[in-house]
């Protein structure tokens, strides 16, 4: 169409091109289309190059018959030679398909599945550095005045990691991403002692919530790095987890210290989670940080899975 | 300080400043491996700054070594305090992981030792202390990433922590900074401009020799002096009756916080 417009000489002229080249292209695109609809089941079973191939040819054969049929109506007055005509017309026929099979070709490929998947994969939160050396540092500490304690420190570590490390968007029963947070706590209890305090409130949980891995245990690193550790006299976290209606509410509140300056990027765990949650349940879930003078306080709102169908619309 | 040749034989003191209790423990089980190969002896332990500085100052020593992340003080400020010490011990830091540190340190050429520690990298450490260079206090104070949370003054011995929030202002006098809080004066020697930069956030400066803490500000007066019959605008400080003079290039003042 635009080459018809650069091509002519008024808007006159360019109108009426348009609707003689309009007469040959609405046809051809319109039984085109219904050919590949009704062809589809085919088409889907065939190899992508096979496929691909074949809409070609096809989209040839179209033009070509409607061009031999409409004959009368489309070979314009001026042009001899019919034969270069015909082969024009399908050859750019075939050109303007190509061009848009590739890009839906990429279209789909940005928007894959597997995308997706890697998406998540590299927003699985990450164990700090910080924890790991200090956890690996403390169990060291105790490993030869209390090696039994050591022994399940280091169980609980790998229980850490193999988690760190796996797929990210499988949901997992909330049950067991509450027993690998208070494997994590342990952990830290044994650095820090009686200054970490924590308080559960779960009873309100149903046992068959699903949810997905890895939420909880980077919001507590958060707190123990930023509320607890800078504190000589340690805290509390509080954490309620229950459901109400046909949502999951997580809160945890964790005091904050005054005049905590940072320079790791702190706020990378969190971003990730929200990140996270968005990427697998849209607006289903939602992230709200409350902050006061001397509190932080996460809320994390999931809607309510617990079988598989369920889990099959989320994944 | 003591005499070179009894100082090679006499076992090199250490003491040991971290919060975490089992990281203190793997020191101390480290310390005692590593007196097999060189004569050491283990002065004492804390958990935090504070009491760091109350034991070292009855009972000094040769090596401390001081973790960067506690809370309330961080080892750097701790380095910085007790380097006020006569003759200040040799500082080494112990840290599991902080970037931020590691890289200041590298640039400066400090040593440190990585938390899990292995024993033969301590025992290094530990060999090379006694003729170890100090850390002087400008660099600690580089490599900082915060401002200190106090100021401390050394008398007779002992090192005294001024929390910064007690300080009303600062006075440079000859050689001295006069420290007042509410309760007392102390002297420090540091630099007044060095002080103003640090804690920019927190004193403004109303004199060529004198920093206020802003929240202490109660209101200003303009006073005639008797004898010149000029007029001047003074500070008032709350809970204090002495009223400090603004010089005249820094009036403006007046204006921007009333």
């Amino acid at each position: 169409m635009l080459a018809i417009l650069a091509r002519a000489t008024s808007w006159q002229e360019g109108t009426q091109q348009i609707v003689i080249v309009s007469a040959l292209l609405q046809p051809v695109l319109l039984s085109s289309l219904l050919l590949l609809f009704a062809l589809y089941p085919l088409l889907a079973k065939l190899p992508y190059p096979q496929s691909i191939a074949l809409v070609l040819v096809l989209v040839g054969v179209v033009t070509m018959a409607i061009q031999n049929w409409g004959n009368i109506f489309y070979l314009p007055q001026d042009t001899i030679d019919q034969n270069y005509y015909l082969w024009r017309n399908i050859l750019s026929a075939c050109a303007i398909t190509a061009l848009l099979l590739a890009y839906f070709r990429l279209r789909t490929q940005a928007l894959s599945p597997a995308l997706h998947q890697a998406k998540l994969q590299a927003l699985q939160a990450r164990i700090r550095p910080h924890f790991l050396f200090n956890t690996l540092n403390a169990v060291l500490g105790i490993v030869r005045a209390n090696p039994k304690k050591a022994e399940t420190a280091l169980e609980d570590m790998a229980d850490l990691f193999r988690t760190a490390m796996s797929h990210a968007s499988e949901l997992l029963p909330a049950q067991q991403e509450i027993l690998l947070a208070k494997q994590y706590l342990a952990l830290e209890t044994l650095r820090l002692g009686e200054r970490l305090q924590v308080n559960w409130q779960i009873e309100n949980l149903p046992d068959d919530a699903l949810m997905p891995p890895f939420i909880l245990q980077p919001l507590l690193e958060n707190a123990v790095y930023h509320g607890i550790e800078p504190l000589a006299q340690g805290g509390v976290i509080d954490i309620q987890f229950y459901k109400k209606e046909d949502a999951l509410h997580l809160e945890m509140t964790n005091p904050r210290a005054i005049r905590e300056h940072n320079h790791n990027g702190n706020k990378m765990a969190l971003v990730n989670i929200r990140e996270r949650l968005a990427l697998q349940f849209d607006i289903e879930a939602s992230y709200t940080v409350e902050s006061g003078e001397h509190f932080y306080r996460v809320k994390i709102v999931l809607p309510y899975l617990k079988s598989t169908a369920d889990r099959a619309k989320h994944l | 300080m003591t005499l070179a040749s009894t100082t090679n034989t006499a076992p090199l003191t250490i003491f040991i400043v971290d919060d975490e209790s089992p990281a203190r423990n793997r020191l101390k089980e480290l310390l005692q491996d590593c007196t097999q190969h060189m004569p050491l002896k283990l002065l004492g332990e804390a958990a935090n700054g504070q009491q760091a500085l109350d034991q070292l100052s009855t009972t000094p020593a040769d090596v401390v070594l001081v973790d960067i992340r506690m809370p309330q003080m961080d080892g750097i400020e701790l380095a910085q305090h007790l380097n006020k010490m006569s003759p200040p011990p040799t500082i080494i830091f112990t840290t599991a992981y902080d970037t931020y540190a590691i890289k200041a340190f590298e640039l400066h050429a400090i040593d440190y030792l990585l938390k899990p520690i292995r024993q033969q990298r301590l025992l290094d450490a530990l060999q090379r202390a006694r003729t170890a260079v100090k850390i002087k206090t400008e660099v600690l104070r580089k490599v900082s990433a915060q401002a200190r949370k106090n100021l401390s003054s050394q008398e007779r011995g002992k090192i005294y922590l001024i929390p910064i929030e007690q300080v009303c202002y600062l006075r440079a006098e000859l050689k001295y900074i006069t420290v007042r809080t509410l309760t007392r004066e102390y002297l420090i020697e540091e630099s007044l401009n060095a002080l103003e930069q640090e804690f920019a956030d927190i004193f403004i400066r109303i004199h060529r020799n004198c920093l206020v803490a802003k929240k202490e500000i109660e209101g200003f007066e303009k006073l005639t002096e008797a004898d010149t019959n000029e007029t001047h605008w003074t500070v008032k400080l709350k809970g204090l009756d002495e009223k400090l003079p603004i010089s005249r290039r820094q009036q403006h003042i007046v204006k921007e916080i009333s």
